[in-house]
């Protein structure tokens, strides 16, 4: 690293050296202690006003807030003293008086701060029989969101992000005092592609979205990382999803989609693009193998691989390089790429190769990119070109291997189905149901992204390699499998891969 | 009055305009520091002037003007405190209706020695008459060429605005005025920065009261030796101390730093009405914790006022009168800090409205000892722990009168 | 239905916004403005200001919001404030209060039926000698009596 200063100091008797220009909040974390906190955030700007934060600082003589006081060399910070203590159960005493206390129908319950707090730092009889502010409980601001004002702490976050972020200020502050509330102008409500994010910094149950309300509870779900398919940036995101008790087929599982920090991707933020394609891992999804697009007895998954390796045998050597066309997809992992490449270009020697994606769409100069694939360069990494498809030469292929269903997207239908039908055999591997179902002889059923563990490679070059966030249904394969095998029923070598 | 000739305040609001205070040696202050000496020289004069800030914090003004950075690219700018919003207090007033020139000179003088070119006179707006008479002496000080371009004939000018507030007392803070002078809501701002560094507009800011600004040119004019002297060697000159309530002679009297509270209430107010005696006394504005009878020997001086426990403040002095029920001032002390809270930190925000709510609830239903104690622990969660004093004004006056007149206090929400 | 100022308003925000070197600071004295023109401030209104200083209209509406002295909706003729803090507390103005709030059949807040006063009550006017003080439409009043109090709402019912 560069000769960046850093500053020793002592946190709670331990010694440590950070960065100059960290403030004594992070500097805490860093040693392993968390300060208790509502409206610092390391994405905001600093406001200081929950003044949940204050420590004892030594030769200081009132408590000062961590969030704001930049560590100096030979700083002596104390966290834990009588007097701290005190400070915090006094500021959860004052939020929880103006509080609505209505955490049985609350959506926040078991993620927010106040009651981490108090079970952490309060613990105090509540006194406060005083008639609190009543205020309005449920007002639409937009996108989808709830705003809460009687669980409103005021923490400012949601304004510091719509003013700082997206500089779209949508929010504001009205009234003074207690009488304070957050709010909207007559029909200018929050509209901008980043309002999920208001969810995820509101500590508490004030901003909620109306499609995650009464659906679950927190502690249901669990929260595996991810990175996000939907773009070429490949934000850091948490799926959140239900798991461990039995589902009926097409339950949903996953819940939500929240954002994960990555400094060198997305910073603190993903985009509702990003939220929203939760949808996409479990809504439409193929979950069986299809015979002509419709289920048929005595299909097998070793039996139709086999059906299939078969078909692509009996192609001779030398024409297999005009005979043979593959439609592959930039969401395949560059792992699955380099089977991918192996398995059909010097394997099987094919020259009609496509790629077919989802259309590019307007970068919107924050994370969204004008690519809306998540491995666009991982598939130029990996040798490949991102071909188009092209109708024609597919006519006069005699297998077609199609991987992803976004080939719909470019073409009119009969067009498709013209050229498809000139194919003698022709296979889907499909995450969707979609139109071309029905056009081809087998569909597999594959997995998404979310169900993967691989690499992508984002616009930036970044590479970013995952686990499998949710498991897949049974009988849903990665198509990194399906190259693996499909090579092996070949005879072909791959050389190492690792098909998890 | 004061013994010699020099003083702040006349006597009437006939006077006021340029030609009297030209006849009063006015602007021979300014002209002296302008013509004759330089920034550095008048920033040190200020400074062992040892004049206080009279808006309420104390705070020397010579030392201010020295935290801004010299030679520092960019504007930078003055902001005249005129939100005189403290209760009890109204010498501003006074010096806005019969000194606006006063205040216009000690700015002159201000923004030469800190090296800036506009001024910003924010006027809280149920002052909106005495702005306007304030308009008219920046009128005459142009004319006669004290204001604008080349004030004096050198290099040096000041261009001055006069900008009304909305009726917000927090705007009183000086990182309020900030906030609320560049068009936001008045709540205070984190420090640091200090506004000598990142003012108005992040530029470097120096923010006076009204009457310290007024009291200026008497420095610059006589000395600061003569000023220092007419005060205490810890807290120079003459002040404006205002006097209301339950005395003879309600009004602004210009004094010594240092004269003693109970001759300010006796001698020059008059005392007590016949047939009334004084029961408690706030000595600096509502902001101020309240003195007993017997505390009223005491030196009216920054220091002093903070040693036993209370503040002189804006030197508003409020003198109670027996018979009063204190329950009644702890009621509209704790409503004005309830309504006036800015609301931005959660102390202040939630628990000046706690302690209003519950003492709303002891004057109209009573109550107990218990909820005497409850009102203390309230104000305890927020002295201390606020962004701004505001904190210590909701906090330390509510304590006084709780420990004060415990026993009243519980007699008068029993039963 | 948008609101437009006045050409005398308009000209009057205008010498205003070249007083500062942001527009937002301007904020106070156009609110000012456009309350002197048009009794109070729109939500019509509101949009034209964030229009004029190039902000949000939620900016404005926070501003409007803090500050006690602009009116959101029409008021009366004349405004009467009434201090009712430490001084004038201790002055009376408890009880001059009740007196203004009997005879005008309103509370504070409040407008009169026939449209001639609104009542508010107000933290210290800086006048403590003169308590208990008022302000009707800005010009002080003090030390006002049960008597001039009376008096001077007959005036103002009567000539608005």
């Amino acid at each position: 690293m560069s000769g960046a200063k850093t500053v020793g100091l002592t946190i709670d008797g331990r010694n440590i050296q950070v960065p100059e220009g960290t403030n004594v909040l992070r500097a805490a974390e860093q040693a392993g202690i968390a300060i208790p906190h509502f409206c610092y955030h390391p994405g905001l700007e600093v406001e200081g006003n929950c003044r949940m934060c204050l420590v004892e600082i030594e030769g200081l003589p009132k408590l000062e807030l961590s969030c704001s006081t930049l560590v100096r060399e030979g700083m002596v910070v104390r966290t834990s003293t009588e007097c701290v203590r005190q400070a915090r159960k006094d500021v959860l005493g004052f939020l929880l008086a103006e509080h609505p206390l209505d955490c049985p129908i609350c959506p926040k319950a078991g993620e927010c701060r106040l009651q981490e707090y108090y079970e952490l730092h309060g613990r105090y009889a509540g006194r406060m029989i005083e008639p609190r502010e009543r205020r309005e409980k449920k007002l639409p601001i937009g996108r989808g969101l709830l705003l809460d004002r009687e669980r409103c702490v005021l923490c400012t976050r949601c304004v510091r992000f719509l003013r700082g972020y997206t500089r779209t200020g949508e929010l504001g502050i009205f009234e003074r005092g207690v009488r304070s509330e957050v709010g909207i102008f007559d029909g200018q409500p929050v509209d901008n592609d980043y309002s999920g994010n208001l969810v995820d910094i509101c500590p508490v149950g004030a901003i909620t979205a109306d499609d995650f309300r009464f659906k679950t509870r927190a502690w249901f779900l669990k929260r595996r990382p991810s990175v996000c398919p939907h773009c070429s940036r490949g934000c850091a995101v948490v799926v959140e999803f239900v798991a461990g008790y039995p589902l009926r087929r097409s339950e949903k599982r996953v819940y939500r989609i929240t954002a994960r920090e990555n400094a060198a991707v997305n910073g603190f933020w993903i985009c509702d693009l990003g939220r929203d394609g939760r949808h996409d891992i479990d809504d439409g999804r193929h979950d069986r193998l299809l015979k002509a697009g419709a289920p048929a007895a005595g299909l097998s998954w070793p039996k139709a691989l086999a059906d299939v390796a078969a078909v692509i045998r009996s192609v001779p050597g030398p024409e297999r390089t005009g005979k043979i066309a593959v439609v592959l997809n930039a969401r395949l992992t560059c792992e699955e790429l380099a089977l991918a490449k192996g398995l059909f270009v010097t394997g099987l020697g094919s020259g009609k190769v496509f790629f077919a994606d989802r259309k590019p769409g307007a970068a919107d100069g924050l994370l969204l990119t004008s690519d809306r694939v998540p491995n666009g360069r991982g598939a130029l990494e990996a040798g490949l070109e991102l071909r188009p498809a092209d109708l024609d030469e597919i006519a006069t292929s005699q297998v077609l291997l199609v991987f992803g269903s976004a080939l719909a997207g470019h073409f009119e239908k009969q067009e498709i189905a013209r050229a498809f039908a000139a194919v003698p055999s022709k296979y889907l591997f499909a995450a969707h149901t979609g139109p071309l179902d029905r056009l081809t002889d087998l569909v597999f059923p594959v997995a998404v992204p979310a169900e993967k563990s691989g690499t992508y490679v984002n616009t930036d070059g970044i590479r970013q390699t995952f686990d499998r966030a949710v498991d897949p249904c049974p009988g849903v394969v990665p198509e990194g499998a399906i190259f693996a095998c499909l090579a092996n029923l070949l005879g072909l070598n791959l050389g190492d891969f690792d098909a998890r | 009055m004061v013994e010699n000739e020099v003083r702040l305040l006349p006597d009437d609001d006939g006077s006021w305009r340029i030609e009297a205070y030209l006849r009063r040696n006015g602007y021979q202050g300014a002209r002296k520091a302008l013509t004759t000496m330089s920034p550095e020289s008048v920033v040190a004069e200020v400074c062992k002037a040892v004049i206080r800030g009279r808006g309420g914090a104390g705070f020397p003004a010579g030392v201010k003007w020295g935290f801004v950075p010299k030679g520092a690219a960019g504007p930078k700018y003055l902001c005249v405190n005129a939100d005189e919003g403290e209760p009890g207090t109204f010498k501003d007033r006074l010096v806005l209706l019969r000194a606006p020139h006063a205040l216009l000179e000690g700015m002159l003088i201000a923004a030469y020695a800190v090296g800036l070119r506009t001024a910003y006179v924010y006027v809280r707006a149920e002052y909106a008459g005495l702005a306007a008479r304030l308009d008219e002496a920046i009128a005459e000080a142009r004319a006669a060429g004290f204001l604008g371009e080349r004030v004096f004939g050198t290099g040096f000018g000041l261009e001055v605005v006069v900008h009304l507030g909305a009726g917000a007392y927090i705007c009183g803070e000086e990182t309020a005025l900030l906030e609320s002078l560049e068009g936001r809501r008045g709540q205070p701002r984190l420090k640091p920065p200090f506004p000598a560094a990142v003012g108005l507009f992040r530029s470097p800011t120096v923010i006076n009261n009204v009457e310290t600004l007024a009291a200026i040119p008497q420095i610059l004019a006589h000395g600061a030796d003569w000023f220092l002297g007419r005060g205490l060697p810890r807290d120079g000159g003459t002040r404006l101390f205002g006097v209301s309530g339950a005395v003879r002679r309600p009004g602004v009297y210009e004094l010594p730093v240092g004269t003693p509270l109970r001759t300010l209430i006796e001698v020059h107010a008059g005392g007590p009405p016949e047939g009334r005696s004084i029961k408690a006394v706030i000595p600096g504005g509502l902001s101020a914790p309240v003195l007993l009878p017997d505390e009223l020997d005491i030196s009216l001086d920054v220091d002093s006022l903070a040693k036993a426990g209370s503040m002189l403040g804006s030197a508003g002095v409020v003198v109670i009168p027996d018979g009063t029920p204190m329950l009644d001032v702890l009621h509209v002390t704790a409503r004005f800090y309830a309504h006036e809270s800015c609301g931005k930190c959660t102390p202040c925000r939630i628990g000046t409205s706690w302690i209003f709510k519950t003492v709303e609830r002891l004057r109209r239903d009573g109550g107990g000892p218990a909820d005497l104690d409850h009102v203390l622990r309230l104000a305890d969660g927020i002295r201390g722990r606020t962004l701004c004093p505001f904190g210590e004004g909701a906090a330390l006056p509510v304590r006084a009168l709780i420990l004060k007149f415990r026993g009243e206090l519980e007699q008068a929400v029993a039963r | 239905m948008s609101y437009t100022p006045s050409p005398a308003a308009l000209a009057r925000i205008e010498r205003t916004l070249a007083l500062y070197p942001e527009k937002l600071a301007a904020i106070l004295p156009v609110l000012h403005a456009v309350q002197a023109d048009a009794g109070f401030i729109s939500h019509e209104a509101e949009a034209w200001v964030a229009a004029r200083l190039a902000v949000e209209p939620v900016r404005v509406r926070e501003v409007l919001s803090f500050y006690t002295m602009f009116r959101r909706a029409p008021g009366g003729r004349a405004t009467l404030r009434v201090c009712r803090n430490i001084t004038c507390t201790l002055a009376g103005a408890g009880d001059i209060l009740d007196l203004i709030k009997d005879k005008l059949g309103i509370g504070p807040g409040e407008t009169t039926p026939d449209g001639a006063i609104t009542l508010v009550t107000a933290e210290c006017l800086g006048h403590c000698d003169h308590a208990p003080c008022l302000q009707v439409n800005g010009v002080d009043h003090g030390p006002v009596t049960r008597e001039t109090v009376a008096a001077l709402i007959e005036e103002l019912k009567a000539h608005g």
